[in-house]
């Protein structure tokens, strides 16, 4: 095969093309960057310098390595899919896409657990085991697309880690090639509570600001013997919210519990996957119950005898797999499906605790009066993970800033009655600011300290999760430095 | 030094929250000079102004359970003790957390909760006497980690103080949160040297409907059929939330019965619990023995399970000077390493009491013998750990055996990020100094 020789005197670019599988594994052009600009938060756009592709570990730690050197900012990206903006070049960073390292290397089912490259993508892992009776629990629901090393990034979560937790708590273990260019084994073997501080449960959720995963080792799981679905729809959204609190009072720990409001309803009927959901519901639940089949039609009855005492419409259990998935399909696609009923959509991404959902819906119900947009609510209600999409038109001007605004303004009601901004998307350069809300200067000092001691020179991901000093924060720094001193 | 400083500290607290305990040895070390009783979060600050102030150093402690648990220096100038900042913060029972002071006692915080049929799904060693705050600085976990998680798993909030007093919220009181870094992981096993946790915030399971236990001993020691059972049980889909395998020396101790065992516990509503039962009965054959804890039986079992770990600050007449490894590995390589052990018990002359849970990867063993022979066992056993690509490490051992051990063992590739997050945070290393890994 010919090879076409670099078009740029850039020496950074001819170096960095030297030290992946050559022109194949580099892009510089303005053309070519454009699709890097941003990821799944398409507000803030920036371009790259470069997008380059290594294959291995070795090439990654050369690639920072020289970064690091020549004092290039750069950043890892995996699918590019994430939602606040993680993989965002804000300072012309040499983007080191992972897409390449997509091996599945190895899997070990009697130890449960697998090991990956950076780049495999989530759903493939499930896929690759599911004959065998094992899945791979954190299930974003971007799964289909999403990579590993992404969700290590962000933490994801998804629908089922209600009952199954996130994504830290299915790491076993990561390589990883540190913004020096050095690589370290963490959590040498996948062996659990390895002597020393914990960053494995550090670095993931890091947002790819302290280092560079290029392996995993992973925890996998055995298929649950069965699980059942329950649909439900409430005329009142008080009765939904009642009915999911009486659900977990119950001492039922389903493995997913879902809700979407009348307007989510509205687009997800209008999307891909229609269901035939009534359009005149204020709510609608989506119960997962799982794990021994002996036990679980008893967790059903349960199920629907709550319900019924709060006044469901209609609620039953799914007949079979074809309905169950059928549900699940309308559900998981549920952010993409707000482009049906409008031309763009913020999803915001806040945590409040279960019994305040009412109050919270009320407030937000508030926040899309005053702002004029309307608000949809997906909501993963069994561990209060709440996503408004606030629907608006980026063709009127000043309607995207707008967005923005109230998006923030639902992620303020969350954090003031004592939850969190971001429960699974991270804060990103969307959420910078919103910080605040939820820490104090010096907490996120005591953060920007860590990173400190990984990323001193903030060459990697710079500009990220954290707000921009305030005056206070920059004093405090000073008066602490001097005192070291 | 100390004393002369007396007066000052005389200021911040009052007359019968200040010992002096320069005099008194601890068999265990990680004592003070000065031992102090903070009530109240405001005192604890001062107390670790003071010190940092006047540079003394700073040993941390909940009830001392773990005070055989790392530690190089016999005492430190002050002992920040915790043992009377308890109770319980707040409970959000429609929630399902609860945030408690670090001195509570584990056991308390689950009797609070069984009026609400809710738990802390945590096992761990000593439950009334360990604190929450002492759980949590150990990241302690107990054979159940199978079906529970870890302390790492469960809390989801802490408020932190730093050595120079200020306040550090990390997490928060909601159960799923990526707003920034996820710093309770950080502080969670850190053993103290970071920062004293103020307060823990957790998130809680309801009490399952029923529970069962069931032993299935192994009266011929063939790790082969004892590694193709556990297979077959944890490769179906039954969901035991323990899957410990016991040596014959510690089923003894536990039993009277010399054999090695897989002890179970299924936890769910009861048509499942008896299910899996059922399922087990159905894989008995010749040679092996099932026996299914009830009521009483099963309560007392676990009792005297959760109570083999020695307690770090008893030196009354139940001093036990036995050696405790805690050992991760690769799940399945317990058996090897159970197997590779029984040899250290002739060549050394000691006796080791072992148990790992099939599942996680976690063992504790206990060793008896004379100080030298232990601690030449020490390092075959860490050897055979190393061997099945794992780690041993000593969560008990007294004070003058420690200085002479490694307690750790050999510091892992990431060691000076330890180093540097240790001096980002406590940078004159005021607090349990010398207590973790390579000296931090």
């Amino acid at each position: 095969m010919a090879r076409k020789k670099l078009r740029t005197k850039d020496q950074h670019i001819i170096r960095l093309a030297s030290m992946v599988d050559g022109l194949g594994s580099i892009l510089y052009e303005k053309a070519d960057l454009l699709s890097y600009d941003c990821d799944g938060f398409t507000i803030h756009t920036a371009l790259p310098k470069a997008v380059v592709f290594p294959e291995n570990t070795e090439e990654v730690a050369n690639i920072v390595k020289y970064c690091h050197e020549q004092g290039l900012p750069f950043l890892a990206r995996g699918a590019g899919t994430g939602l606040s903006g993680g993989a965002i070049p804000l300072n012309q960073e040499v983007i080191i896409s992972m897409v390449k390292m997509k091996k599945l290397l190895s899997v070990d089912l009697e130890n449960r657990r697998a090991v990956v490259e950076p780049g495999f993508v989530n759903l493939k892992l499930t896929n690759s085991i599911s004959d065998k009776g094992y899945y791979y629990a954190p299930d974003p629901s971007s799964q289909y697309c999403c990579t590993i090393g992404g969700n290590v990034a962000e933490n994801a979560g998804g629908a089922h880690c209600l009952k199954y937790g996130v994504t830290t708590n299915h790491i076993l273990g990561l390589e990883v090639v540190l913004p020096n260019g050095e690589i370290v084994e963490i959590g040498s073997n996948g062996v659990p509570d390895e002597p020393g501080y914990d960053l494995l449960g550090l670095l993931t959720g890091s947002e790819g600001t302290l280092g560079i995963v290029t392996k995993i080792t992973v925890r996998i799981l055995k298929n649950p013997e069965d699980k059942q679905t329950v649909l439900a729809y409430f005329d009142k959204i008080e009765d939904g919210s009642q009915a999911v609190s009486d659900i977990v009072s119950a001492g039922i720990v389903p493995a997913a519990l879902e809700m979407m409001d009348k307007t989510a309803i509205e687009g997800v009927e209008a999307a891909a996957f229609p269901v035939g959901h009534p359009k005149d519901i204020e709510a609608l639940l989506l119960i997962e119950v799982d794990g021994i089949a002996a036990g679980i039609g008893e967790q059903i009855e349960q199920i629907l005898d709550v319900c019924r005492s709060r006044n469901v419409r209609e609620v039953r259990a799914a007949k079979d797999e074809q309905e169950r998935a059928a549900w699940w399909a309308n559900r998981k696609t549920g952010f993409g499906a707000m482009g049906a009923i409008s031309p763009d959509y913020l999803v915001q991404d806040g945590v409040i605790p279960r019994s305040k959902l009412p109050e919270v819906l009320q407030k937000i119900k508030k926040i899309s009066d005053d702002s004029g947009l309307r608000i949809a609510n997906i909501f993963h209600a069994g561990d209060g993970n709440l996503h408004p999409l606030v629907l608006f038109d980026a063709r009127i001007p000043g309607e995207t800033d707008k967005a923005m605004e109230a998006g923030s303004a639902c992620l303020k009601v969350c954090a003031d009655v004592g939850g969190t901004i971001t429960g699974e998307h991270g804060v990103g350069i969307e959420k910078r600011e919103e910080m605040r809300f939820v820490f104090k200067d010096e907490e996120i000092m005591a953060q920007t300290d860590i990173r400190e001691v990984f990323n001193p020179d903030n060459l990697l991901n710079a500009g990220k999760l954290f707000p921009t000093p305030g005056r206070c924060a920059e004093v405090k720094k000073e008066m602490k430095e001097a005192a070291i001193s | 030094m100390i004393t002369a400083n007396l007066e000052k500290l005389q200021i911040l607290l009052k007359a019968d929250q200040i010992k002096d305990t320069a005099e008194t040895a601890h068999p265990y070390g990680n004592s003070g000079a000065m031992t102090v009783f903070p009530n109240n979060e405001n005192e604890i600050v001062a107390i670790l102004k003071f010190a940092t102030e006047n540079s003394f150093t700073v040993n941390i402690m909940g009830a001392g359970t773990k005070r055989g648990y790392g530690g190089m220096n016999e005492r430190a100038d002050i002992l920040l003790s915790l043992e009377k900042y308890t109770g319980i913060v707040e409970h959000h029972p429609g929630d399902m957390t609860i945030t408690v002071k670090a001195g509570t006692p584990f056991q308390e915080i689950q009797d609070h909760l069984k009026a609400y049929s809710q738990r802390i799904a945590l096992d761990p060693f000593l439950p009334e006497q360990t604190t929450i705050g002492g759980l949590v600085s150990s990241n302690d976990s107990g054979p159940k980690r199978l079906g529970y998680g870890a302390a790492r798993d469960a809390v989801i909030g802490l408020r932190m103080i730093y050595p120079d007093g200020t306040i550090i919220r990390s997490g928060g009181k909601v159960v799923k949160n990526v707003a920034g870094y996820d710093m309770n992981k950080l502080f969670i096993g850190s053993m103290g040297t970071i920062g004293v946790i103020s307060e823990v915030t957790i998130k809680l399971r309801p009490i399952t409907k029923a529970e069962s236990t069931m032993i299935i001993s192994f009266p011929i020691s063939d790790m082969g059929s004892i590694k193709n059972l556990s297979v077959r049980v944890l490769d179906s889909t039954i969901e035991p939330v323990c899957f410990e395998l016991i040596n014959p020396e510690l089923m003894e101790r536990m039993t009277g019965e010399k054999s090695y065992s897989l002890v179970m516990s299924f936890e769910d509503v009861e048509k499942s619990v008896s299910y899996q039962e059922e399922f087990i009965q159905g894989l008995m054959k010749d040679g092996i023995k099932l026996r299914r804890l009830k009521g009483e039986e099963s309560v007392q079992f676990w009792q005297s399970f959760y109570h083999l770990l020695p307690n770090g600050n008893k030196v009354d007449s139940q001093f036990r000077s036995e050696t405790v490894l805690k050992i991760g590995t690769i799940n399945m390589n317990i058996l090897s390493i159970l197997k590779d052990c029984e040899l250290i018990q002739d060549t050394n002359n000691v006796t080791i009491q072992a148990h790992g849970g099939l599942g996680h990867g976690i063992m504790n063993m206990y060793i008896n013998g004379v100080a030298n022979d232990v601690r030449d066992a020490i390092e075959k056993v860490r050897n055979i750990a190393q061997k099945h690509q794992g780690y041993a490490i000593i969560r008990h051992l007294p004070f003058e055996q420690r200085k002479q051990t490694d307690i750790w063992g050999p510091k892992p590739a990431a060691f000076f990020l330890f180093e540097g997050i240790k001096l980002k945070v406590d940078p004159n290393r005021i607090l349990n100094r010398n207590r973790y890994i390579g000296g931090i």
